[in-house]
């Protein structure tokens, strides 16, 4: 058997705390979407039938991903693989292996670069709530008007406001990311958690306690919205779709990040207990203080049926237009408004700087380039893939990537690092690989549900969505953001498909270098790395 | 609030703040494995004995 091949001599970094490891791994999964997407979701989908049917994907589909990507991640780590090509090739011994992992590296760049550029608007209206800027636009349709003005969607807008916190927003991602795992992501996980669950326990009190609105609704009859137990609903398989999508999205699986966070840490560590603690804490973040501020709000102000129509009108319109109008009608508004949008802006740096952990990662252990460098490059490439979201965001652009990356292309990676950990790697191995340094032993039953239920329960999805979704957007008989196709839009739809198809091109053949210049052979494996930098093979 | 949907919002609660306590009161009582660098020792040094 040839011998496989040493890794390049990079330092291997390291969390410098357990309690740090996990609230950069909750701040990984806690995002947008857990105070924007969440509440919508639960109203338009029947209240109680989906949060049943949530529950049931959290259980079958989110925490044995959680675990199998911590999984997946620390076995990389072993031979100092933070990247999903690397901890693919780990797990299966086959060349094909490092080419699925491109799926791994297109995911957490794509999908970094459209975020960043939403992210950017919570630090913008953040902004734009303390000084009262937005003040006087008093109802729905006036504060989506101001909310497309700065998006530049209005006749005669300008993008320059938009560019400008986006600008602010990337250097603020890309200089935590230079300044590597301890150094940067931990600690920013350790000053914005505590300050995003500050913030958010604070509105959901200020909401639960808001006064009858003028048709008379109370902040319950919100909470009745969301949890309302309607039954008849159960039966429909876009409630089930919808609930395991937001499993999906709540927890960050399928992205490649957690991975490339777990991959920090030692076969001693452990990462049973540290899964559940970080999927309880997301859930947290999403059921008791997502659901209690955004809708409930709404209907206050806007009574059962315009609450109803506005989440169905979209997140951003909830979180952007609808939240501002609220915030207008209360004493402090503006403090409440800045509290609001800045914890939206924590959810999601602690989201986009975990991204680009993978990409960073595999150009820093299979081609030695430093951290820094590496860093300000790909945040030079999300500035101008960014550009292109900010000018071109009513063609659809961004749509077509949130869905080809954000959405399908989640899916199809938890379908192959599932295949490949609890069919390849074996079950028996899978589960011991992650009772290692085990804290807890997770009940046997969640070996059968790994093994068999998560993966079906994921291609059932995937071939849903298939059907339902992906081929009516790829032939063009539907839109990926749901709204209305028009001829104009079809040139930046197919250039938004073509440099994600780009982007697994060089991608692979940046691979390919990578594999040949460390002269690793794909049958032999890698040679396994203790944390001092002893290869022990 | 209906019945049915105070039910609802009080199990949703319990368990997914159950679940967090748990996590949490596991981890911040059993830090037999706290090693978050992978140089240290496997478990935990013993505690200094009483009047030392």
């Amino acid at each position: 058997m040839s011998q496989a091949t040493e890794n390049t001599g990079v330092s291997h970094e390291a969390w410098g705390s357990r309690i740090g490891l996990i609230l950069a791994m909750a701040g990984n999964a806690v995002g947008l979407g857990n105070f924007l997407r969440f509440p919508r979701q639960a109203a338009v989908n029947g209240g109680g039938s989906f949060m049943i049917t949530y529950f049931i994907a959290l259980l079958l589909l989110g925490i044995p991903l959680m675990w199998i990507e911590w999984g997946v991640g620390r076995n990389g780590g072993r031979y100092r693989k933070g990247h999903i090509p690397g901890m693919f090739a780990a797990i299966w011994k086959h060349p094909a292996a490092k080419y699925l992992g491109v799926v791994g590296m297109i995911i957490p760049l794509t999908v970094m670069i459209y975020y960043t550029y939403i992210e950017s608007w919570t630090l913008a209206f953040a902004y734009f709530s303390i000084v009262k800027d937005y003040w006087g636009n008093t109802t729905q349709e006036a504060m989506v008007t101001y909310l497309q003005t700065y998006q530049g969607i209005t006749p005669g807008s300008s993008h320059i406001t938009a560019l400008g916190f986006f600008l602010v927003t990337l250097v603020v991602n890309i200089w935590i990311l230079s300044r590597g795992i301890s150094g940067g992501i931990e600690k920013l996980a350790r000053i914005g958690m505590p300050i995003l669950f500050l913030f958010a326990t604070i509105l959901a009190v200020v909401v639960l306690f808001l006064p009858p609105g003028p048709g008379g609704e109370t902040p319950w009859q919100g909470l009745q919205f969301i949890y309302n137990p309607d039954f008849s609903r159960l039966d429909e398989p876009s409630v089930w779709l919808a609930s395991a999508g937001q499993i999906f999205f709540t927890l960050s699986v399928g992205m490649g990040s957690l991975q490339a966070y777990a991959s920090y840490l030692s076969k001693k560590d452990d990462i049973a207990l540290n899964g559940i603690a970080t999927a309880a804490t997301n859930e947290t973040a999403e059921v008791v203080l997502g659901g209690t501020i955004a809708i409930p709000a709404a209907v206050v102000f806007f009574g059962v049926t315009g609450a109803m129509a506005i989440a169905q009108s979209g997140s951003f319109n909830l979180g952007f237009a609808t939240m501002p109008v609220v915030f207008q009608q209360l004493p402090m508004g503006n403090i409440l408004g800045f509290m609001w949008f800045a914890l939206l802006f924590f959810a999601g740096i602690t989201s986009s700087v975990a991204m680009l952990t993978p990409v960073v990662a595999f150009f820093r252990e299979e081609f030695g380039w430093k951290r820094e460098p590496i860093a300000w490059t790909l945040g030079l490439i999300t500035l101008l893939f960014g550009l292109m979201h900010i000018f071109w965001l009513q063609y659809g652009f961004l749509d077509e990537w949130d869905y080809w990356a954000g959405t399908f292309g989640l899916v199809l990676l938890a379908v192959i690092e599932t295949v490949l950990f609890m069919w390849v790697f074996k079950p028996d191995r899978a589960w011991e690989s992650i009772h290692q340094g085990a804290d807890i032993q997770i009940p046997k039953v969640f070996k059968f549900v790994m093994t068999y239920v998560t993966p079906i329960y994921l291609l059932f999805i995937l071939i849903w969505w298939a059907k339902d979704d992906a081929i009516p957007i790829l032939t063009n008989a539907k839109s990926a953001g749901g709204g209305v196709l028009t001829d104009e839009m079809h040139p930046y739809i197919t250039g938004a498909r073509l440099l994600i198809v780009a982007f697994a091109i060089i991608f692979s053949v940046f691979i390919r270098i990578a594999w040949k210049r460390n002269k690793y052979d794909d049958r032999a494996g890698f040679v396994e790395i203790d944390q001092s930098g002893r290869t022990t093979v | 609030m209906t019945t049915g949907a105070i039910i609802f919002m009080a199990l949703s609660w319990t368990f997914v703040l159950g679940l967090t306590g748990w996590a949490f009161y596991r981890l911040l009582t059993h830090k037999a494995h706290h090693d978050p660098d992978g140089i240290g020792p496997a478990t935990p040094p013993e505690p200094p004995a009483r009047g030392h």
